[in-house]
């Protein structure tokens, strides 16, 4: 099916039928994954996936319809029902579609797409699984178990049109594995961790044994964890953690939330929130990145946005309604599937590198508390509240100790970036979201 | 009220099987030629309707149609998946062939017949609600922004979202079994960001639903929800930081059935125990909770967002006991992991769609009262926290440690309810934290239909409920040492 050719004929059917301005978004996907399970397939999933969202303004009213059924028929009554639903809507002026100068200025962003995962046979999947598990279990004997381990791919295109003379369409390729190991100690105690890689090329990968080991080490080392009191310590966060510290950081950076003055960056721009090493930055043109694309989901071009340059609040992030709102301009960061209208959301989003190893970072803790993982949601991004479960090791005169667990560390979002001390070398994106290990002078870590 | 343009607007739900029975049973046949021991089609048609209202203006009103069909095929234990969006013969068979490349046996030519199974009704909805028209929708959420704002002037931010989905699902599968359901379900949600002395921002939240009709929100009122949300925002002004450490709490009834869902629940899916990753793993039998503690998990539980009259693999919905007075009793089991651990479905097998592969998931799970008066528990402690409404939780079922998050909570001194307290969170580890239940309402509350559970990717629907109850030694987060 030429998708392209039918964005257009969508648009074009609700300009003649009242719209006065229309987008459609479709995107088309396959995917295949595989488990594993003691040495052989535990599960094999494929698919193929289509849907199509018509975003249609009729005076100023939105109305949005999406639709998965391609059927002729169902696709004729579906743009009438986004032309009923934009009357069913109030009238506001911000209500619009990015205009065509709002669409130019793209920059080469790079191939997204590697024929050798598009290609990528099930077998390959079954045996990068098998030796995951393997390595895992050849790791320790403690492992015994696993919640899953696993490899897959998917392939995915996006066709966009609107009245505004978009009309364009990219594809990439994403490739994943992961193992999800379960520890025992023999007397009843188990811990679990979890590693992961996620790339749009094969040759990023790492390899299954470098999976299956971390993966391991990281739920071995959690045996026998236990509480410690109440205190007031230096924490540490590896840079997973990082990575979703970061994620909280830059949720309070939506432009959204700015213009309902809704988060604790209001009223901050220009001024200092953190500590003088930290930049956070959303990058939509990162070579080769899990979140790179040549425009978002509303046809805007992607690019570089600095949240945060050395301590300083500097930008926040938009689509094009929401600048249109507050008097801004689109940053490319309108995120959406088929089945939503577009909203704020990241690209390529990490905290830069520093330069001090996490060994290091580590060495110079006294008494301090070394996160591994986290429970629950992280910040109130209105209130800056930051409270969450977490496990990891002890620090003890500079070397990682015994394993803690059932704490929480908490502080608040601001008081948090400000007091980071120390930012690691050890920057890898596993996934659109990363950090180094970061340094907090000192939490509030609750226990006994 | 005036009639908007849009008066008539309506997608029709479907109520009869849109794909014949003969064909369902071609489409088994296919997916068992290479042989095989269980082949299940799954097709889902949901509509669904969404409208936000943000800075006292509709943001938006939408409205979307997903179908398809998943199939899965059991060879020697192992599973495969096929899934589109194509609802065509084509696809059909398409997905099946690829469902059945798991088996390697070679198959015979079967033939499979599937007739029609009675279920049980625990949702009748008589207007299926994407036939409501969306002016009536819009409306709701008009009123409940008008009201948040009336309720106090420091109310400065309100958003409200009505959403709903009227989803129709047929199973068929190698065992005979054909079952059709039609599941509407609805919620009504408000925000409200208050703002204080000095800049000072508290959030509040409420809402509800459930598998019910759009009158529902006749007596459960747009201004009711509103007014709630409100109340928190303002009541949680100028509370003061949480104290860190151990405290005994008392937790407020309804909502906190998180605590059981996240301490407990999950880890009782009997994925979890074939695989030997959850701490209760073997512990059939066992003193898990205080005797005080009996845990349900409840399907059939009328017009809740959690029950169902069939599960996704065609089950019907159950009650079960999971812990009676503090014994374990029983897991929850989808067929799959039912037949591999040689034990019957409790009718626990959900999907989040046709997408997803089914797996054992709660429904609606909640504490049996106790004989306990709640303000006699509120009395009973000297120092403590009182959490009068959540936010989220999580679990870590290998390990058992769980958090859940309190929006809203006063301190408990010599009795009585003190200052309002921010920024708390629980932490424990499951059985631990309900050895530690002293006391146990006698006021049994469902939470007011809000609840999405998460696991493996997979959201689906569930309830929870729990009377008034007072845990000692459970570990607050919090800021204050």
């Amino acid at each position: 099916m030429n998708y392209q050719a039918l964005a257009k004929k969508l648009v074009q059917r609700a300009a003649r039928k009242g719209a006065t301005q229309a987008e459609a978004f479709i995107q088309v996907g396959r995917e295949s994954s595989v488990r594993v399970r003691d040495g052989a397939i535990e599960d094999l999933t494929q698919a193929t996936s289509r849907g199509v969202g018509l975003r249609v303004i009729a005076g100023s009213r939105l109305g949005f319809a999406y639709t998965s059924d391609f059927n002729p028929a169902t696709l004729d009554a579906f743009v009438d029902r986004a032309l009923q639903l934009a009357s069913a809507a109030a009238p506001n002026r911000h209500n619009g579609l990015p205009k065509k100068a709002d669409l130019e200025g793209r920059q080469d962003v790079g191939p997204l797409f590697d024929p050798a995962v598009a290609n990528l046979p099930a077998d390959w999947k079954v045996k990068t699984a098998l030796e995951i598990e393997r390595a895992a279990k050849a790791f320790d004997p403690r492992v015994t178990t696993f919640d899953s381990v696993g490899a897959g791919d998917h392939v995915s295109e996006v066709y966009v049109a609107s009245t505004e003379g978009l009309s364009d369409s990219y594809q990439g390729t994403y490739v994943f594995m992961y193992a999800v190991p379960v520890a025992t100690d023999g007397h009843g105690g188990l811990q679990t961790s979890y590693w992961v890689d996620y790339k749009r090329f094969l040759d990023e990968l790492d390899t299954p044994e470098a999976i299956g080991t971390e993966a391991a080490r990281r739920a071995v080392r959690m045996l026998g964890a236990k509480k410690v009191k109440s205190q007031k310590v230096p924490v540490i966060f590896d840079p997973l953690m990082a990575a979703t510290f970061v994620g909280n950081v830059a949720a309070a950076a939506s432009g959204d939330l700015i213009f309902k003055k809704s988060s604790i960056f209001v009223g901050r721009l220009g001024k200092k929130v953190g500590a003088s090493g930290v930049t956070i930055v959303d990058d939509g043109l990162l070579a080769r990145g899990l979140g790179t694309s040549p425009f978002d989901g509303e046809g805007v071009p992607t690019r570089r946005t600095p949240l945060i340059e050395a301590g300083v609040l500097k930008g926040f992030l938009y689509d094009a309604f929401t600048a249109r709102k507050a008097g801004a301009k689109s940053t490319g960061n309108a995120s959406r599937g088929y089945a939503s209208l577009p909203h704020i959301g990241f690209n390529n989003l990490y905290l830069e590198r520093g330069d001090v190893s996490p060994e290091t970072l580590i060495g110079e803790v006294k008494n301090g508390f070394y996160v591994t993982a986290m429970l629950g949601h992280g910040a109130n991004v209105v209130t800056g509240e930051y409270s969450r479960g977490a496990n990891g090791l002890w620090i003890r005169d500079g070397e990682l100790a015994e394993p803690v667990q059932e704490v929480t560390v908490a502080g608040d979002l601001l008081g948090m970036l400000s007091s980071i001390d120390g930012i690691g070398s050890d920057l890898t994106l596993r996934g659109p979201v990363g950090a180094p290990t970061i340094r907090f002078s000192e939490l509030t870590v609750s226990g006994e | 009220m005036k009639k908007s343009p849009a008066a008539s607007l309506v997608v029709p739900a479907i109520r009869s099987p849109i794909l014949a029975p003969a064909l369902l049973e071609k489409v088994l046949a296919r997916a068992m030629a290479r042989g095989g021991e269980f082949a299940e089609v799954y097709v889902e048609r949901s509509v669904s309707t969404a409208v936000v209202l943000e800075e006292k203006q509709i943001k938006s009103a939408q409205c979307g149609l997903t179908q398809g069909v998943g199939v899965r095929v059991i060879a020697d234990g192992k599973v495969g998946y096929a899934y589109s969006d194509d609802l065509d013969d084509a696809a059909l068979f398409r997905a099946a062939e690829t469902a059945a490349l798991i088996a390697e046996s070679g198959g015979s030519e079967r033939t499979f017949r599937v007739s029609r199974a009675a279920l049980p009704s625990y949702y009748r909805v008589d207007t299926p609600l994407a036939d409501v028209e969306v002016a009536r929708k819009v409306d709701l959420v008009k009123r409940a922004n008008a009201a948040a704002y009336a309720y106090d002037k420091r109310v400065k931010q309100v958003t409200a979202t009505y959403a709903d989905t009227s989803k129709a699902i047929w199973i068929a599968n190698t065992e005979n079994r054909l079952v059709a359901d039609n599941q509407d379900l609805c919620r009504l949600g408000v925000h409200v960001v208050a703002e204080g002395k000095k800049g000072e921002r508290r959030t509040g939240f409420f809402g509800g639903g459930g598998r019910v009709g759009f009158n529902y929100f006749d007596s459960f009122t747009p201004e009711h929800v509103a007014k709630e949300a409100a109340r928190q925002a303002i009541a949680t002004l100028g509370a003061v930081d949480a104290k860190a450490g151990q405290q005994t709490v008392v937790l407020a009834p309804g909502w906190s059935g998180i605590l059981l869902h996240e301490a407990v629940g999950h880890g009782l899916e009997a994925d979890f125990i074939r695989k030997k990753t959850s701490l209760f793993t073997g512990k059939l039998g066992q003193q898990v909770a205080s005797p005080k503690v009996t845990v349900i998990d409840d399907g059939t539980v009328a017009n809740a967002r959690g029950s169902i009259n069939t599960d996704d693999e065609g089950n019907p919905g159950q009650h079960k006991v999971l812990i009676e007075n503090g014994i374990l009793k029983g897991y929850m089991y989808d067929a799959h992991n039912a037949k591999l651990m040689g034990q019957k479905s409790t009718g626990s097998g959900r999907r989040q769609s046709f997408k997803h592969m089914p797996m054992p998931r709660m429904t609606n799970t909640y504490l049996a009262p106790g004989d306990d008066a709640p303000e006699d528990i509120i009395r009973s402690v000297r120092r403590g926290l009182y959490c009068a409404n959540f936010g989220g939780g999580q679990v870590d079922i290998t390990n058992g440690n769980f958090v859940f998050e309190i929006s809203e909570a006063y301190e408990i001194e010599n009795g009585k309810l003190g200052r309002p307290v921010k920024g708390a969170t629980l932490i424990g580890v499951g059985p631990e934290a309900l050895k530690n239940v002293t006391m146990v309402g006698c006021d049994p509350m469902p939470d007011p239909g809000l609840g999405i559970c998460g696991k493996d990717g997979q959201n689906v629907p569930v309830g929870v409920g729990l009377p008034t109850l007072r845990i000692d030694n459970m570990t607050v987060g919090g800021t204050r040492v």
